[in-house]
Parts: C-alpha cells; sequence; structure tokens
C-alpha cells in the first residue's frame, strides 16, 4: 500500500496526457480523502482552480460569483474527497458535477425562498453512503417528552438551535437568520446535538 | 419496457444543470426508473466536463490562491447529507405506491391529496419554486376533458397505465407537451399514478401559478 502511493507521488505533478493527469487526480483524492493532506490538495487547486473559475466567468459573468464558484466547489472536494468513486467515472467529472450542483443553487439564492429544492436532492452526488441508516431516525421517532431529560444535558448553543427547530418550529435558515450565525453551522449543531441525544438515550437505556 | 424517454437535448439541459427545478426533478425521477437515461446522463456530464473544465486556463493570481486555500483548509466541514430513508411508500385509496429514489428523499414535500373532479385526484409538491409540479392520481376509467397546456408540460408515469390520442403510457414513460399539443389523457382497466410539472411562464403570479396544473385547462376554461 505505501509503496503504491510513493510510486504515484515521485511522478511529476498533474500536466500532461489527459489520462495520466486523471490517474494523478484520482490519487490525489484518495491522499486527501486518507489523510486529508494539504499538499495533495493544493496540486489538485491549482490544476481545477484556474478551470471552474473560466467556468464560473462564463456562466455568470461576473468575477466575484465565479470565484465563490470555485470556492465552494473546492471546499466541497477538500470535505468529501472520500466520495469520489473511481469506477463512477472521473476525477474531472465529478469535480463538474459538484461545480454543475453549486452553480444551480447560485442562480436561485437571491430569491430566497426557504423551501427551495436544493440541486443536492435532485443530484445527490455528495450524498454519504448510508453505513448508519438510523443515524437520522431520531427526529420522527422520539417524542420530546421522552428526551427532555436529556436535552438539558446539551450544550448550550445546540440547545438553543434544537429548541427553535424542534420546539417552535423554525426552520433551520429562519434559525439562522435570527441568531446571526451561518446555514451549515445550524445544520451542524442540529446533527450534533441528535447524535449527542442519541448517545445520552443509548447510554441511560 | 420504458419507450418514451426525453429528448437528448432535454437530458442535455438536465446535466447542464439548465432546467426548472420543477422538470429537474421530473427528470431525475424518470433517470430512477430508466437505466438508459442513466447511462446517457453520465455520457453528457462527461461530454459537459470536457466542454467546461477541460480546456486550458490562465492559473489564478498567486494571492487569489493561498486566501482560498487558507479558507477552504479552515473551513468547518459542510453538514453531511443522508438521503432521507423517508417513506418510499405513499398511500392513496388505500393504495400502496412506491417511490423512486428521488422522490422518496423529497417526500416531504408532497402535500395532501385532493379530489380534484371525477375521478381525478392531485397532491401539489413544495419546491418553493415558481413552476408547478403534482402528482396526479387517475383511477380506472377516468377521462380527462381534451385540453391544451399552457407552457411546457412533462409528466412522467410513476404506476399503471393512460393513453392519449397518440399512445399509451406505462411506468417510466416520460412525455413532453407544449402548448400546440391537444390531448386528453384517459384510464382504463387500470388506474395511474404520475408525476407532472408545468413549466409556468414567467408572468404568472406564484399565487395563480399554484393553481396551475396539468389539466388547468378544466378550472381556467
Amino acid at each position: 500500500m505505501q509503496s503504491v502511493s510513493n510510486h504515484a507521488s515521485q511522478r511529476k505533478v498533474m500536466k500532461g496526457a489527459q489520462s495520466d493527469s486523471a490517474e494523478r487526480a484520482a490519487q490525489l483524492l484518495a491522499n486527501i480523502a486518507e489523510t486529508k493532506s494539504r499538499e495533495a490538495f493544493s496540486e489538485l487547486f491549482s490544476h481545477f482552480a484556474p478551470k471552474l473559475q473560466a467556468y464560473g466567468t462564463r456562466q455568470f459573468g461576473n468575477e466575484q460569483t465565479a470565484m465563490d464558484l470555485v470556492q465552494e466547489t473546492m471546499t466541497n472536494v477538500w470535505h468529501k474527497a472520500h466520495l469520489f468513486k473511481p469506477d463512477r467515472g472521473s476525477p474531472s467529472t465529478w469535480i463538474f458535477t459538484i461545480a454543475r450542483n453549486i452553480r444551480f443553487d447560485l442562480l436561485r439564492k437571491n430569491k430566497h425562498r426557504k423551501d427551495e429544492i436544493s440541486a443536492d436532492e435532485l443530484w445527490p452526488i455528495l450524498a454519504e453512503t448510508n453505513d448508519d441508516p438510523d443515524d437520522y431516525s431520531l427526529d420522527s421517532s422520539i417524542l420530546m417528552q421522552e428526551i427532555s431529560a436529556y436535552y438539558a444535558r446539551l450544550p448550550d448553543a445546540q440547545r438553543e438551535v434544537v429548541e427553535k427547530i424542534y420546539i417552535e418550529g423554525k426552520s433551520q435558515q429562519e434559525v439562522s437568520d435570527s441568531l446571526g450565525i451561518p446555514l451549515g453551522t445550524v445544520k451542524s449543531r442540529t446533527r450534533l446535538a441528535l447524535k449527542k441525544l442519541k448517545e445520552l438515550i443509548i447510554e441511560n437505556d | 419496457m420504458i419507450k418514451a424517454h426525453p429528448s437528448d437535448a432535454m437530458l442535455y439541459q438536465y446535466a447542464a444543470g439548465d432546467l426548472s427545478p420543477a422538470l429537474s426533478l421530473v427528470m431525475a425521477t424518470h433517470i430512477d426508473m430508466c437505466k438508459h437515461c442513466q447511462q446517457k446522463v453520465s455520457e453528457l456530464e462527461e461530454r459537459l466536463c470536457e466542454k467546461h473544465l477541460v480546456n486550458e486556463s490562465p492559473a489564478l493570481a498567486n494571492h487569489d490562491c493561498q486566501r482560498m486555500l487558507d479558507a477552504i483548509f479552515a473551513s468547518e466541514a459542510p453538514e453531511q447529507i443522508i438521503c432521507d430513508q423517508g417513506p418510499a411508500m405513499i398511500t392513496l385509496e388505500g393504495k400502496r405506491f412506491h417511490l423512486p429514489a428521488t422522490l422518496a428523499n423529497n417526500a416531504d414535500r408532497i402535500g395532501d391529496w385532493s379530489h380534484m373532479v371525477g375521478k381525478l385526484w392531485r397532491a401539489p409538491l413544495s419546491i418553493g419554486s415558481d413552476d408547478s409540479i403534482n402528482l396526479i392520481y387517475m383511477e380506472q376509467g377516468a377521462q380527462v376533458p381534451e385540453h391544451t397546456h399552457r407552457g411546457v408540460e412533462a409528466t412522467l408515469v410513476l404506476n399503471g397505465t393512460f393513453n392519449d390520442e397518440f399512445d399509451s403510457y406505462h411506468d417510466g414513460d416520460f412525455i413532453l407537451l407544449d402548448a400546440s399539443r391537444k390531448h386528453s389523457p384517459q384510464t382504463q382497466m387500470e388506474d395511474c399514478l404520475t408525476l407532472a410539472a408545468l413549466d409556468a411562464p414567467l408572468h404568472f403570479t406564484s399565487g395563480i401559478s399554484r393553481l396551475l396544473n396539468p389539466f388547468s385547462s378544466l378550472f381556467f376554461r
């Protein structure tokens, strides 16, 4: 295993023929997924960022939005490299479909409709392959009363978010607006809180 | 065996992300049901990638690169997307229908069923967009008077069979009609559940577009 990646990293950086560069990109994605290698990511970034920027500029006719597209796409590549499946297509096609999804959402972002369907729901390329299917069944299957004792033991920041969503019935976007924190933070706090609740319930079962 | 597919041009627009949310949802659901179009969309995505990402592009300025890399390394992981395990079945009139993956993932967007007229039922999908998308259920022996469409309508058969003047359509069949085509759908021995999206012209206000549905002429003539 080690010798394979050593061999690959001795190859020169991504240039040259397309198949070479696809192989190299796949290797870099694997390194990012396994070891969070910043070096691997930087190489992948310098290869794809200019192409993504050119795509964004053509699509939006706006440099700033194009840069947002580059940044959001590559942020997903950094965090979700483990979801790239070499048997399903090339690395560049995978990265393109991420950018396509982000473009789809960026084009509709200004309208601010809270229940708007997102590209991830139409093309779930960044969905986790579900190893733990009951991870998310908690919110619908357990009544609030049953978990109120555990609920009090959540960290304040998480409890605040869960309270607004599950008791006051607010959407994640409304919670994000009312607390002045990013939507991603609301979502991750919700997720962490539900996970924590589940652990507490299992612990005390 | 699915015989009615979206055109290549429409598959291309779908793969490029250029269709409206409602049409995209119908396309995605057809693609769930259709291996043939799944394959085509993968190929189109490759072609689009070659078109959009493979050309040589000028490098970004160094300070832009560094700024973005720093921001990315410092970023919090985006929330995990778990495909909802929600109900993959819906029940109507005592019958249970299996929902393809994309619809199952969006099952929480399916509104209440209402009785339209005759043997027709409808449940709107709330997708936060101006165009309208509905599940339409036709009981056995249902008939929809001849009508035309305002704008483009895409209909996908989820389960069952319906006919019009042109053909009969079964599970997975995808039908696109524009304003120039008159048709009168009907069911015979079998009932039929469809997903139908209407690309509402921009001049409809959202209140009215809510009322638009594949059989809108029933209500508006």
